[in-house]
């Protein structure tokens, strides 16, 4: 085993940990690049509707509401669930992150159902330049929630099996990074694609 | 029980709720565009903010100033990019 | 029957019949050779698998040199076109599709392992560190790019080849327009390969930030490093952009999505515009490294230190930041409005300032300094004036209301090639040259490789500066022909011999290879330049850990070596320990196998087995998340054992 610092967190705590958190905030720089490369690519085709309809025609606050409290609530779940472990507590740090994955879980059956209608006002993806654009972004944004689901359940599985030591506290943190980080990308969703639409 | 639920980040969270009610009276009040968007560019910047440093502890480590500048420097480029793209493909075309 | 009949080529040519029979004969013949010496296993065990930066190294330069060759037939085929008017060699079709993968061959799949080879085998040992900071994920990204490069290449037998130039501008490339699959294969070649890209990016700024030897600020970093930190930067920056641009071209190629096509609100220009906003950055995540290598050689061959090195790092720096402020200036023409065209025109010019910073600190450096002329520092010195002369070309075509008599013509590609062949080409030969001895333990032959810079030097200004005349002259680019009244006749012609006198450098290049390897000495030791970086403090070959000892330079400069050799500073501190190092494994090669398979799928429209190859990527990250995966550790007595071979080798 590699050498342990008993002065830091748990997930800082070997070179090859502290290596892996910073990796992973030079690939969240990527991800703001990608997302951002989404947005202007939005903002250019927004108005660009052809004979298809409006984002105002389409959008119901209702379902948007729904996805915003289920993800700002989990990412504050997940929040708790690094907090427990730094606790120490295995069976709290489970616990809140099985509330995260249960609360991404519904926000992505919302969404279906958001996407679901979607295709049935006539707004499918291969509609208009809009349509074409708020479905990539939307969608993109969600396969990255699916992804975080798999990937949350299989570190889930780790710490029940391997227990909270330097390697599994290194994996929830660095998920943990990239929850709160989707959050982050929803919130720009939910003010610049909803909200803006509907205003 | 109540060790679980730091005050840091329950405040934070709440404070979240209440950045995403505010940004919400974009659409239930009447608004001028341009109030609009200064509304949600102020709530969702401050969110981010929140996200960044409340609850993924960016400044939490040595390497606190590398990820700061990693994140503004991201956040500059995406803004660069945005506004070039609108001035190119839409306002000055 | 009709499921085959989409992988047969739309324009076959006797060419490309040739070629066929060349790849199958080629491909039966390493097969057969591999397997008369028994070296699957080798080859599996020792590189396939490998997770040693300086093997991934030797295998993206293998690649770079491979595809150079392959970008390089094209270019001769496009000139052996212009040659002559009304020449019947290519017909109209074949000409775009050689000019596409020429173009895309040579930036994305030549000049990029170029330098990534470098990023890999110098990085680590100009820092002092055992391996970068992800040794596993270095491998991926090496077996994603091959697999990239791979498919990429493929369309040339194989469904037929991308034709919409290496830009490949909506609403031509789409459907409507490009009706073969050759446009798919670029959508999704360059994106399997960007994915291995941007991992490389953040590999290494992390290893860069992270890893650096104790006593090595920021400040002190060797001049390479600086520059394959703000490169790596770029592409990190860069990279995701292209990602989505590809995605959205091959959506609408495959999916019928909207972004890019004509009608249903769909904007061809903003496919223009995300392809630079990635492809300007992508200049400069190109030119950056060459820099790096030119000043670690100037400052070697002048034998004193690099002049100016505040001033180099921080022109470096805001080159990192307006890489990403001029991409407009690829279009002036567009159609957006003076106003735009002026910032854009600006922002171009004032890039122009931090990299003329550079030229000069060169040129102090070599000021009084005893200049030594071999094969690396000659290409140095040939570089100064010819990639000037580029940039000047370009501050011409960073002229808006200028650049509408510049626009689409020769003058355009004769510039971009001034920038660069001497820049990008020159530095990587360059370094190669210098860098060979450290690699392979026999240095390549001065005389020939000498020779060899004169020849291209001449073979370059014959091909190129005819270009400028016909430019301005009005030749278009991307033309198969022209009539015999224009007048470009004899100028084309000179271009074509001055191609050919470039082939003959790049043949020479070869022989030089050939003739060291068979009649160069070995006895070189571990320092055949009096070089000055920390990268020369290592044996040669260099040991899989590098450094036995972890070299530390609180005492010493940016120029550890040369301290040490001259100033007698003590950098290898401490005793001998035992080494962790990392475990070698089979699972990225599956993984990119995985995505080969997936991209060449999605390009013909086949779903299921896109699927299968989707769920062996999904496989292998699984399988990764679960996997425990420690390293090993080098017993202290086998290291020591390895270092006394060395000294009794004479080596240092």
């Amino acid at each position: 085993m590699a050498k342990v610092d008993h002065s830091v967190p748990l997930e800082y705590s070997t070179e090859e940990n502290d290596l892996k958190i910073f990796g992973f905030w030079v690939f969240l720089g990527a991800e703001i690049m990608l997302f951002g490369t989404l947005f202007a690519a939005y903002f250019t085709l927004v108005d660009r509707t052809g004979s298809g309809p409006s984002g105002a025609e389409i959008f119901e606050i209702t379902p948007v509401l729904a996805e915003t409290f289920l993800l700002l609530t989990s990412s504050f779940t997940i929040g708790l669930a690094i907090h427990a472990m730094r606790l120490g507590s295995k069976k709290a740090t489970l616990t809140f992150m099985g509330i995260t994955l249960a609360l991404g879980l519904a926000f992505l059956s919302v969404e279906i159902y958001e996407f679901l209608h979607y295709v049935h006002v006539g707004a499918g993806i291969t509609v208009s330049a809009f349509t074409s654009i708020l479905l990539t972004t939307l969608g993109t944004h969600g396969l990255h929630v699916t992804v975080g689901f798999f990937w949350g359940l299989f570190i889930m599985i780790q710490i029940a099996k391997r227990g909270l030591n330097p390697e599994t506290a290194n994996k929830s943190f660095i998920f943990s990074l990239y929850w709160h980080f989707l959050d982050v990308v929803w919130i720009f969703i939910f003010s610049f694609i909803y909200l803006k639409g509907m205003m | 029980m109540a060790k679980y639920f730091p005050l840091g980040q329950v405040m934070g969270f709440v404070f979240s709720l209440v950045l995403t009610v505010v940004a919400l009276l974009v659409y239930f009040m009447d608004m001028s565009m341009t109030t609009g968007m200064i509304v949600l560019l102020v709530t969702a910047f401050l969110q981010a903010g929140l996200q960044f440093i409340i609850f993924m502890h960016a400044g939490e480590s040595k390497d606190k100033w590398s990820i700061y500048s990693n994140i503004v420097y991201g956040f500059a480029m995406v803004l660069i990019t945005i506004l070039g793209t609108l001035l190119i493909l839409l306002w000055d075309m | 029957m009709e499921f085959f009949e989409r992988f047969m080529i739309p324009h076959p040519s006797f060419l490309i019949y040739v070629s066929m029979v060349l790849i199958v004969l080629v491909s039966i013949a390493l097969v057969g050779v591999i397997t008369y010496f028994k070296l699957w296993g080798y080859l599996w065990r020792e590189w396939i698998t490998t997770v040693d930066h300086k093997k991934i190294g030797i295998m993206y330069l293998l690649m770079a040199l491979l595809m150079l060759f392959r970008g390089g037939v094209d270019a001769i085929m496009l000139r052996y076109q212009l040659s002559m008017p009304e020449n019947t060699f290519l017909d109209a079709q074949h000409y775009n599709e050689v000019f596409t993968t020429h173009g895309v061959v040579m930036i994305l799949f030549m000049a990029m392992p170029f330098i990534t080879f470098f990023f890999n085998f110098l990085v680590p040992l100009q820092i002092g560190a055992r391996d970068v900071a992800f040794p596993r994920l270095n491998n991926l990204s090496f077996w994603l790019f091959f697999m990239g490069a791979m498919l990429f290449n493929l369309s040339f037998v194989v469904g037929g080849s991308p034709d919409a130039g290496w830009t490949s501008y909506f609403p031509l490339a789409d459907v409507e327009f490009s009706k073969s699959v050759g446009t798919n294969y670029y959508m999704i070649a360059i994106q399997i390969a960007g994915i291995g890209t941007l991992m490389t990016g953040i590999n290494f700024i992390t290893t860069i930030m992270k890893m650096r030897a104790p006593g090595m600020t920021l400040f002190k970093m060797p001049m390479f490093t600086w520059s394959a930190l703000i490169a790596n930067l770029i592409v990190v920056f860069a990279f995701p952009v292209l990602t989505v641009a590809l995605a959205m071209g091959a959506m609408d190629r495959l999916f019928d999505t909207q972004f890019f096509a004509i009608g249903n609100g769909g904007m061809d220009m903003l496919w223009a515009n995300l392809f630079w906003v990635w492809g300007h950055p992508e200049v400069y995540i190109l030119i950056l490294p060459a820099f790096g290598i030119f000043s670690e050689i100037i400052s070697t061959f002048s034998r004193r230190n690099l002049y100016g090195y505040n001033s180099m790092v921080w022109s470096m720096i805001v080159i990192s930041v307006f890489a990403f402020t001029v991409w407009t200036h690829h279009f002036f023409t567009m159609g957006q409005g003076a106003f735009t065209n002026s910032i854009f025109s600006i922002t171009t010019m004032a890039i122009a300032i931090p990299t003329g910073v550079k030229i000069f600190n060169w040129m102090f450096t070599l000021y009084k300094g005893k200049i030594e002329f071999t094969t690396p520092m000659l290409y140095a010195v040939h570089f100064i004036p010819l990639f000037t002369l580029g940039g000047v070309t370009g501050v011409m075509l960073a002229m808006s209301a200028a650049d509408y008599q510049y626009h689409n013509t020769m003058f355009l590609v004769a510039h971009f090639h001034n920038v660069i062949i001497p820049g990008v080409v020159y530095a990587m030969l360059a370094g190669l040259t210098f860098y060979w001895p450290k690699m392979f333990g026999f240095m390549l032959n001065e005389k020939i490789g000498k020779a060899t810079v004169w020849v291209m030097s001449t073979g370059f200004l014959l091909a190129f500066m005819p270009m400028y005349i016909t430019g301005l002259d009005g030749q278009a680019r991307r033309m198969y022909t022209y009539s015999e009244s224009t007048g470009f006749t004899t100028l084309n012609m000179v271009s074509f011999v001055g191609a050919g006198i470039m082939a003959v450098s790049f043949i020479m290049l070869v022989w030089n290879i050939w003739y060291s390897f068979k009649n160069s000495p070995r006895n070189i030791g571990s320092d055949p330049w009096n070089a000055r970086g920390l990268e020369w403090a290592t044996h040669t070959p260099i040991p899989a850990y590098n450094f036995a000892i972890t070299p530390d330079i609180t005492d010493s400069t940016s120029e550890a070596f040369w301290d040490m050799k001259h100033k007698g500073t003590e950098i290898f501190k401490g005793d001998i320990k035992k080494i962790h190092m990392p475990n070698y494994s089979g699972v990225p090669f599956i993984m990119s196998c995985g995505f080969f398979l997936l991209g060449f799928s999605l390009i013909f429209s086949m779903w299921i087995p896109a699927i299968v190859g989707l769920i062996v990527v999904l496989a292998c990250m699984a399988y990764r998340s679960f996997e425990k995966d420690h390293g090993y550790y080098i017993p202290e007595e086998e290291v020591k054992a390895t270092e006394k071979q060395y000294e009794k080798r004479g080596a240092k």
